[in-house]
């Protein structure tokens, strides 16, 4: 299993179309993908857009990425970028 | 009873939040009436709840294929960026964890589909609007928007066809879905009044870029408004007046009418030159950040492309950066589309609060910090790689290369190093390519402005951006609503900036472009050509407004008052010379356009 911590630090939190590119990434890996707050310690299924939207993890919140499988070290890597890089959707905020 | 005065008194106004602007005046259709779905708990067997679960798994399979069409056709009128509110709802309807929820409650509590859907989604609602975030707890749309299109499909009524509405109609509604917004037949579509919603809810905006006049946050018009009644919305007011009385109804209509004259009056033929009353050719260009909007260029009556912000094209691709074919096959069209024209392609503005690329740390004071050409110096690579896409595609027109956010002449002279050794790759390669490619620099940091006889004397042209020069100039972020009115683009340190850069660009005789948005406003845009600019670049809808203004003034005239306005001491002082003078140099224009903005 691998394990990394994040912080979601776009502007407007996880909220659908942030949750959406995420759920859509994670399905990407054979892994399961689970999220889990470090504050409250709630999980959500990484792979599910219902389990991450019930998050509701704003800005400044911290989430612990979990991932198994036998691409887990990819899975990890590529959703924490793109935590990182809060979802390319900041170039298109205004938009919606 | 007093609900029932209101609901018979005539001339009822109600006060919302303005969402979009305009005056419309029609007949209510009340969306509710087919948003209410008659569903109800029934009790199933054990072999009546598989041919729910099946009964499910269609009305998933339905919704999914509506989705898919309404996402087609938002992205066809409105462009593809609108359409990505959908593919949260397709996700959800793909959900494996919600549909093995719903198809567990069918089959452990033996409930008929529609109480299984309204259920889930009402649970998980529910731990939405707990949720401490006010942005994030406003998103429960998204949920109730799937859930009602899943009743609407399982409770089998004929679905209310909003495609092909036969009149013109103003939408009364609760809430207007996103999807509802992308299924409306928009011809008949003449406003929309709801209940909630905020200035920046997904239905606001799509109005707004429709120019459908609306108005939200309105509480209870659902029940004061019945389909068929008569309404006026009042999209700049945020109001609504049910039940009008005639004198009212005439009075709007004449407003409506003023409205109306007002845009043919200060919008123009497309096919006029952009030329003042005293024969000056002002060049029009267009700022271009999505490839649709090219094909309306011609539209608007824009003169070639003087900004394209070549950044968009990283919109919603990172981690892949767009290759050198899949650039060079964009940058072709801009060169084919604009032809003699040409088009100025400003280098990847990334960084600071646009976008970030991996490896790079998050930063302080972003502004400030390592992004544009900064950026583009320090991950060559990516620089390189535009930079031979842009050269091939110059083969099939005239192309600009603009380097963003230029601070020192170092940074000028590297990027021109660069730009050399590309070409000169690319001829030992063989690689077909028109070298004639002017370099221009982006004027944007007070040094840059302060040393702009510098710059002139080594690049090609020079660009202003005033959104960047402003927020540099005055230390202003106007995102902040605690200082957005510290940023006055009529400041007279501005003003003078601008008029130096005229000045120095004569004496080197290098062309000096502004873009930003000072160029879309008329009054602003007179200001500038008043001091002497002679190349607008600005967003295509504003050219019309603007080339109207323009051909409403003496250069003369304005030229002088802009040598008076540069000896005032506050933005407000040249705001009130402005808003003075320009209605009796140019009353055709500015009269028909003050009576609403100054």
């Amino acid at each position: 299993m691998q394990q990394r911590s994040v912080i979601i630090s776009n502007r407007l939190g996880l909220h659908a179309r942030a949750a959406a590119r995420l759920v859509r990434r994670a399905s990407q890996f054979n892994s399961t993908v689970e999220l889990c707050r470090e504050d409250t310690g709630e999980t959500a299924d990484g792979k599910s857009i219902l389990s991450v939207l019930l998050l509701a993890a704003a800005r400044g919140t911290s989430l612990i990425i979990k991932t198994d499988g036998n691409d887990e070290q990819r899975a990890v890597d590529a959703l924490a970028e793109l935590v990182e890089q809060k979802f390319e959707e900041e170039l298109s905020d205004g938009v919606f | 009873m007093a609900s029932s005065s209101v609901t018979r008194s005539r001339d009822v106004k109600l006060q919302g939040v303005p969402a979009s602007p305009g005056i419309a005046v029609g007949r209510v259709l009340r969306l509710d009436e087919r948003g209410r779905h008659q569903f109800y708990y029934i009790g199933v067997s054990v072999a009546q709840a598989r041919m729910e679960v099946r009964r499910l798994r269609e009305g998933l399979q339905e919704a999914r294929t509506q989705l898919q069409e309404i996402k087609v056709r938002l992205a066809k009128e409105l462009g593809y960026e609108h359409s990505f509110i959908l593919d949260a709802h397709l996700l959800m309807l793909e959900d494996k964890r919600f549909i093995e929820e719903l198809e567990h409650e069918i089959r452990a509590r033996r409930v008929n589909a529609e109480w299984a859907v309204r259920s889930v989604a009402d649970r998980a609602i529910a731990a939405y609007k707990q949720v401490n975030d006010p942005y994030l707890r406003e998103r429960t749309s998204d949920l109730e928007d799937v859930a009602t299109r899943l009743l609407t499909i399982l409770s089998g009524h004929d679905k209310f066809d909003l495609s092909k509405l036969d009149q013109d109609v103003i939408i009364v509604a609760k809430n207007i879905w996103p999807s509802t917004v992308a299924e409306l037949d928009f011809k008949h579509v003449l406003g929309f009044a709801t209940n909630t919603g905020g200035l920046t809810s997904h239905s606001a905006i799509i109005a707004r870029s429709l120019g459908i006049p609306a108005v939200v946050g309105l509480h209870d018009v659902t029940r004061l408004a019945k389909t068929g009644s008569t309404i006026v919305i009042d999209g700049a007011e945020g109001c609504v007046i049910l039940r009008p009385t005639k004198s009212v109804l005439t009075s709007y209509l004449g407003k409506q009418k003023r409205e109306a004259d007002r845009r043919t009056r200060t919008t123009s033929d497309t096919t006029q030159p952009a030329e003042t009353i005293d024969g000056t050719r002002i060049t029009l260009r267009a700022n271009v950040e999505l490839l649709t909007e090219i094909e309306s260029l011609g539209l608007f009556g824009a003169e070639g492309i003087g900004l394209y912000r070549s950044e968009f094209l990283f919109l919603n691709r990172l981690p892949d950066l767009p290759g050198e074919d899949e650039q060079y096959e964009i940058y072709r069209k801009l060169a084919r589309d604009t032809g003699e024209s040409g088009a100025n392609i400003r280098v990847f503005d990334l960084g600071g609060d646009k976008l970030t690329l991996g490896g790079f740390e998050a930063e302080q004071n972003p502004a400030l910090g390592l992004r544009a050409i900064r950026l583009s110096l320090k991950v060559e690579h990516i620089f390189r790689t535009q930079l031979r896409a842009i050269l091939r595609a110059n083969l099939h027109g005239h192309l600009r290369v603009v380097l963003p956010l230029i601070s020192t002449i170092t940074e000028l002279r590297e990027a021109k190093r660069i730009i050399a050794d590309v070409k000169q790759e690319m001829a030992e390669a063989r690689v077909e390519h028109n070298a004639d490619l002017p370099l221009g620099v982006m004027i944007e940091v007070p040094a840059a402005a302060m040393m702009g006889d510098v710059f002139a004397r080594e690049a090609d042209f020079l660009s202003v951006g005033t959104n960047d020069l402003i927020q540099y100039i005055l230390a202003v972020d106007r995102a902040n609503e605690n200082v957005a009115h510290l940023y006055q683009p009529l400041h007279p340190a501005i003003l003078r900036t601008i008029a130096d850069l005229v000045r120095v660009s004569k004496a080197e005789k290098v062309p000096l472009e502004v873009c930003g948005e000072m160029a879309a406003d008329p009054l602003q845009a007179i200001a500038l050509i008043g001091l002497g600019i002679r190349i607008l670049s600005l967003v295509p809808g504003s050219i019309p407004l603007v080339k109207n203004a323009i051909r409403s003034v003496e250069l003369e005239r304005v030229r002088s008052l802009m040598k008076e306005g540069l000896k005032l001491t506050s933005s407000a002082e040249v705001e009130e010379l402005l808003a003075r003078e320009l209605p009796r140099q140019a009353p055709r224009f500015f009269q028909a356009w003050s009576s609403r903005t100054l």
